[in-house]
């Protein structure tokens, strides 16, 4: 027997059919594993649409087996296919062929439906036709063994190569289904492995999973060496030359992970710069309406796009001691001059406030400006002016400029009207004052005890002042003709006359009543003599001095009575408590008889003197009827003129208050007759007081409850609103963008480098004296 | 605030503050960079004393105290300058030294925004965390029941219609009669809702805008993007790209004029008109873009001058009933375009909305209706509006999807919901519940400006600063120092990203469903609810 008879002796043929009928899948299968376990090879199957054909045919032992399978094979030809299994089918294929094929080589010669080689691991499929969908989908590549191979002599159908993850597959394009397009629609979602030769044109498979790449040389040689084999297996050897134009082979791999990408997406600058740009104009969206650039910055900024900018406020607000100042003395900047050793400066700098800087700073005023000092708002101790007042005796008085011829008459003695006198010849006006009294002072030369303040510093203060002004005494009392004539004599009439005539009581015995000011007058002067047992009605400050100088004048049982809690507060309150007087309140005096006092209960508070002390009231009827008079005080406005525009009023003429009161009405009723007599409407300080919460109270120390010098004092200062040039904010500014720069002037300013400053507000944060604010910057667009 | 300083009922202390600033100072460089970009200035430089006492019992060294400075950051406690929570110091610090940590308590700041007897305005969103739509669940899995796709391998074509479907016998009479049927637009049902170019910064809205172009024409995504009440761009409106866009007109009509001018010039219709009679956000309240915002630029759009405060009525003047807004102001808009863009009317989510489709369906003209429920946001509103006020929009949207039903126009006149959707970040599966409750498609603004645009604000009462024009991030200043925060190309390209991602997130969705096409809408049997009364509410599955 030659080989071919031998082959067909050993055949087993089986048919599908039998007595006229197809048998069920389940028998040809148990038939096939049957022959084979009887030691058949070769088998010869007449398929009558029997699924499943030539697999698993691992009962051979590893010996060769070749199923030839004639007529219609049904689904899944070969699937589970085992290494030792050859199957050929000599006609097309139904779906599924090779599925899940682990070794077994199929020829099928025809095409072949959808899912070939699904799920396949191992082995070979070769089909001589074109194959449906799915092909090739989900197949694997095991290390241990070789990859799977799909060899298509023709076409795919769509979604080839779905989840591939490993194999090759070779698609010859030879008679293809659809000439425009070997490969079929969608091919390679999903892939990640192995490779795909194909020839002829195709209409896009996925970009994200799968690339093209250059045939390389083994992949060529790997393919020419197979080929022949193919072409062999499916009976078309004839095409070897035409398949071996390498120029005509593509080759698709799987991306790597890290080559894979959701799409090939445009990127948004390219098309906001050719599209979006194209079509709209240059500048986008609003191009045409804004010139704005808004290409993206960053979020810390400097130079104008900064939010916010830092402002050296130097000197832009007033101190919260000058501010409650009366007077207005800038309290902080006398203190600066210390600090700098320029203690001279800051004596002599009170004199353009005040002519009594030594006499009220440093002894007769209660000093709000201490009161509403920023340290108090941390309970820390103020710093001390009256220490620096004390010092002001040594102030030297200005040289003055020369006279203007304009000339002012002030009526009036007292604080008010020195007051009002000493600015005016400072700003090189005359002004004349007229009083009765032999010199001049007023209450604050005969009403003060000298408990108070010693005798040469007011002395002293007066003595600068009658330098400086004149007097002129009156020698009856002025009559509305005279101050009629006065006003017409001179350019301006300041009033200044005080509240000079006392209150009383009407009750019975009223005459047996000493004023409080004729008292202290002649408590001064050394003729008084109150006797041991002394009343005072009406227990505010001045009837605590009253009781302070009785007891210096030898008194010894004090009362001080009062039908309401006495008003009475600060020194002359601690003077007189010091003295043993007794404060009795709410107590109603019925008469004044040789006994004492009589209460209204009957009481008896025996008394050599009962001294009245509720006050004094102007005596204003003087003034000419063109000025307006209101319940007992000349009636002015703002800058101290009274409804007759060439007369002033300043002081306890216009209100009661304190000396300090007294003495900057003066100072600025003299700002706004310089100004109304230079032709100018009078102006207003529009400076404001700073926020308390500016300064930066840290610095200090907290456990400092006295100040032992002047020099204390100055460092101890927070110096609100007035730079004290310590540099801090240099330090601390993170970008180094804030510089100390000298002022032609020989001072100095800080200022922020715009082009390193970021709006960070350090400088303001950390700035002891309250300088630098933080401000929103200029709008932008 | 000063220890001494008498006390006021409205003195608050760090405790009382909604958001605390927990600052190390062994990390703090002291750089200046978080005083710098704090939107409200909530945050000083703080000088700090440190006291330190050395105890002695030797009387030959008595005991003393020392004192050292140092430096720190300071919150303040100033109800106007509050901390909001915004963390753009966090941001910006260099050694992670700064962050803000919210109050462990409610805050008592609360009680006191209402100085001078002005309650609190804010921008965001109603300060209520989670959704009713975050609990729904799809149920339907089809496995070998329905033809299940495979949302990674399977071809999507997710689309859906905005306009008036009429039954085809009805159409045809149309067309006989009129020579004309109603038109309507195939569109993609995530829809970006009405934020005002002046609500927005100028690089936000622009960078929406482009994103949009870049998702039609680049990728073939129809999302269509609503402007809002504040005009449009002259150079839009005469671009190609105007087919992206449904112009809003509302109770302000600002910059309607610029739009009627433009109609003779323009290239391409609309994608459709909303008249807007509520946001969601704020039922029943009207807006107010402060002066401060209305810079030159805006004031060019919305056809004002500059520097006045521009205020939007919660009405339309002049229309006093449903009948009288849909027969003026739907015929007006249609007559515009030629019949030839769909018009439909936006509402707040409210317990009167049935009346309101009802007439709908009666109307030939009316291409749809949009609902906004309670969770919407806004960029100013007062807290009340905000927080209390409205309608949630899943029984909503429900309650009209079954009306249509009843009314057998159910495929006819489209349901789209707005307000919270995406507000715990499930932008999809929010959509996809809601497409499933009846909607037509969905509308969405404050999680879009979250995810493409980092908005921090939060239900948490973080940030939503919006109103003051400081926004950290830049989204809803009029500033150019604030706004060029944002790069508009990046901003495009992460509205790109994100619409993708929901792309491939309802698909996973629906590809169970069997659906590559056509939308869910109104298959409520595919979804349900652990809770029993709201399953019975929305008429779907009670599941546990």
């Amino acid at each position: 027997m030659n080989a071919v008879d031998q082959q067909n002796a050993d055949e087993m043929v089986l048919s599908g059919r039998e007595n006229g009928h197809r048998l069920p899948s389940r028998i040809l299968e148990e038939r096939i594993q049957q022959a084979v376990a009887e030691g058949h090879r070769r088998l010869r199957v007449e398929a009558f649409g029997q699924h499943g054909i030539g697999g698993r045919l691992w009962g051979a032992g590893g010996e060769p087996v070749h199923v030839i399978v004639e007529g219609h094979a049904g689904q899944r030809l070969g699937s589970l296919g085992f290494a030792n299994t050859r199957i050929e089918l000599m006609g097309p294929a139904s779906d599924d062929v090779g599925w899940l094929n682990a070794g077994a080589a199929i020829v099928v010669h025809g095409n072949a439906s959808n899912g070939v080689g699904n799920g396949m691991a191992q082995g070979r499929i070769r089909i001589g036709g074109s194959i449906g969908a799915r092909g090739m989908t989900m197949t694997k590549h095991n290390p241990r063994f070789a990859p799977p191979e799909l060899w298509v002599l023709g076409s795919v159908g769509d979604y080839f190569g779905e989840f591939m993850a490993g194999g090759i597959a070779v698609v010859c394009g030879v008679g293809p289904q659809n000439p425009g397009n070997v490969l079929g629609y969608r091919p390679f979602v999903g892939m990640v492995g192995g490779k795909v030769f194909f020839r002829g044109p195709h209409q896009g498979y996925s970009q994200a999973d799968a690339k093209r790449v250059p045939i390389a040389d083994g992949d060529w040689n790997w393919l020419m060496d197979r080929l022949p084999r193919f072409l062999a297996e499916i009976q078309r050897p004839e095409l070897g030359e035409a398949l071996c134009d390498r120029t005509q082979w593509q080759l698709i791999m799987a991306r790597a992970p890290m080559e894979r990408r959701g799409r090939p997406l445009r990127a948004m600058g390219d098309f906001h710069r050719t599209v979006w740009d194209a079509e709209l104009g240059a500048g986008g969206l609003v191009g045409d309406l804004t010139q704005v650039p808004r290409t993206p910055i960053a979020v810390v900024t400097t130079g104008d796009l900064r939010r916010w900018v830092p402002v050296w406020e130097n000197r832009q607000y007033t101190a919260p001691c000058e501010a409650s100042c009366p007077t207005g003395i800038p309290v902080q900047e006398r203190w600066a001059l210390v600090r700098q050793g320029r203690v001279d400066e800051a004596v002599d700098l009170a004199l353009a406030y005040t002519p009594f800087p030594a006499a009220v700073c440093g002894y007769l005023c209660p000093n709000l400006c201490m009161a509403a000092c920023t340290k108090q708002s941390a309970l820390m101790a103020p710093v001390d002016v009256t220490r620096l007042g004390r010092a002001s005796i040594a102030a030297r008085l200005p040289e003055l400029p020369p006279l203007s011829g304009r000339r002012i008459a002030v009526i009036g003695g007292g604080p008010a009207g020195i007051s009002v006198a000493w600015q005016l010849r400072r700003a090189g006006h005359e002004a004349t004052i007229f009083d009765a009294a032999e010199t001049l002072g007023g209450k604050m030369a005969r009403a003060i005890p000298q408990s108070r303040i010693p005798a040469e510093v007011l002395e002293a203060e007066f003595e600068r002042v009658r330098a400086v002004i004149p007097h002129t005494r009156l020698q009856e009392p002025l009559t509305p003709a005279d101050v009629r004539q006065m006003a017409a004599d001179y350019d301006a009439v300041v009033v200044a006359v005080g509240a000079a005539r006392p209150r009383s009581l009407p009750i019975p015995g009223a005459e047996r009543l000493v004023t409080a000011l004729d008292f202290l007058a002649a408590a001064k002067t050394g003729t008084a003599h109150p006797g041991e047992r002394v009343v005072v009605i009406g227990a505010g400050n001045v009837g605590c001095d009253v009781a302070t100088e009785a007891h210096r004048l030898g008194a010894r049982d004090i009362t001080l009575v009062d039908v309401q809690e006495p008003a009475s507060f600060g020194r002359e309150r601690q003077a007189a408590e010091a003295v043993g007087a007794r404060f009795r309140w709410p107590l109603f005096t019925r008469e004044i008889t040789g006994e004492g006092l009589v209460t209204t209960d009957g009481e008896i508070l025996p008394a050599d003197t009962v001294v009245i002390s509720i006050g004094d009231s102007p005596d204003l009827s003087f003034l000419p009827e063109t000025v307006s008079v209101v319940r007992g005080f000349v009636k002015v406005d703002d800058q101290f003129q009274t409804s007759d525009p060439k007369i002033f009023a300043i002081g306890d003429a216009v209100r009661p208050g304190l000396l300090t009161d007294a003495i900057g009405a003066g100072r600025r009723a003299a700002a706004a007759i310089v100004e109304v007599l230079a032709g100018r409407r009078p102006r207003t300080t529009a400076r404001r007081m700073i926020d308390k919460q500016r300064m930066a109270l840290a610095y200090f120390d907290p456990r400092v409850v006295a100040y032992e010098s002047l020099d204390q004092c100055g460092a101890e200062c927070a110096s609100c609103g007035s730079c004290r040039d310590c540099g801090i904010c240099a330090a601390v500014c993170p970008q180094t963008a804030i510089r100390r720069e000298e002022t032609a002037e020989g001072g100095w300013r800080y200022a922020a480098d715009s082009e390193r400053c970021i709006g960070c507000g350090f400088c303001a944060g950390a700035c002891p004296c309250g300088i630098w604010d933080l401000v929103e910057n200029e709008p932008l667009g | 605030m000063l220890a001494d300083r008498p006390i006021t009922p409205s003195t608050l202390s760090l405790k009382d503050l909604p958001w605390q600033i927990v600052w190390d100072r062994e990390k703090c460089t002291l750089c200046g960079r978080c005083t710098a970009v704090c939107p409200v200035q909530a945050i000083e430089l703080g000088v700090f004393r440190k006291r330190s006492v050395v105890p002695s019992l030797d009387p030959q060294r008595p005991p003393a105290n020392s004192f050292a400075t140092y430096y720190g950051i300071r919150q303040k406690t100033d109800p106007a300058c509050r901390c909001v929570g915004c963390a753009t110091c966090t941001l910006v610090c260099p050694n992670d030294a700064i962050l803000p940590v919210h109050s462990d308590e409610a805050d008592k700041l609360r009680f006191h925004i209402n100085a001078g007897g002005q309650p609190r305005n804010r921008g965001g969103r109603r300060n209520v965390p989670g959704s009713i739509l975050d609990r729904i669940k799809f149920t339907r899995i089809s496995m070998l029941t329905d033809p299940a796709l495979d949302a990674g391998r399977h071809e999507f074509e997710l689309r859906t219609l905005l306009g008036r479907v009429l039954p085809p016998e009805k159409n045809l009479q149309f067309l006989r009669e009129n020579g004309w049927i109603p038109p309507v637009r195939e569109i993609y049902p995530l829809i970006i809702g009405g934020m005002s170019f002046g609500a927005l910064s100028p690089n936000m809205w622009e960078a929406l805008q482009l994103g949009v172009a870049y998702l039609n024409e680049e990728l073939g995504i129809p999302v269509r993007i609503c402007t809002g009440e504040g005009g449009c761009p002259p150079r839009l409106l005469r671009s190609r790209f105007l087919k992206y866009v449904i112009l809003q007109i509302a109770s302000g009509y600002f910059g309607w004029d610029e739009i009627i001018h433009a109609i003779p010039e323009m290239k391409e219709d609309p994608c459709a008109i909303e008249i807007k009679y509520g946001q969601g956000a704020k039922p029943g309240d009207g807006g107010l873009l402060m002066w401060y915002k209305v810079n030159r630029l805006i004031a060019a759009i919305r056809g004002v001058p500059a520097g006045v405060s521009l205020p939007s009525p919660p009405t339309h003047q002049t229309q006093y009933s449903i009948e009288e807004s849909v027969a003026k102001m739907i015929l007006s808009m249609s007559m515009a375009w030629g019949f030839r863009v769909p018009v439909y009317p936006k509402i707040s989510g409210t317990s009167t909305a049935m009346a309101v489709l009802n007439n709908l369906t009666r109307n030939p003209y009316a291409a749809g209706l949009a609902i906004d429920g309670e969770d919407g946001g806004t960029g100013a509103a007062y807290n009340v509006s905000m927080d209390h006020m409205g309608h949630p929009i899943a029984s909503n949207i429900r309650d009209g999807y079954k009306t249509l039903v009843e009314l057998g126009q159910q495929n006819e006149i489209p349901l789209f919901a707005g307000g919270g959707i995406g507000k715990s970040g499930n932008l999809a599966a929010n959509a996809a519940a809601l497409i499933m409750l009846g909607a037509s498609g969905v509308q969405v603004g404050k999680s879009i400006m979250q995810a493409a645009a980092g908005c921090v604000g939060s239900e948490s009462d973080r940030c939503n600063i919006c109103n003051i024009g400081q926004c950290p991030k830049g989204i809803t200043s009029q500033d150019p120092r604030l706004y060029r925060r944002l790069d508009v190309d990046a901003v495009a390209q992460r509205l790109v990203d994100t619409v993708l991602s929901f792309d491939t997130e309802l698909k996973k969705i629906v590809a169970p469903l069997g659906r590559s096409t056509s939308l869910p809408i109104g298959m409520a049997d595919a979804i349900g609810i652990d809770d029993a009364h709201a399953a019975g509410r929305l008429d779907i599955r009670f599941v546990v």
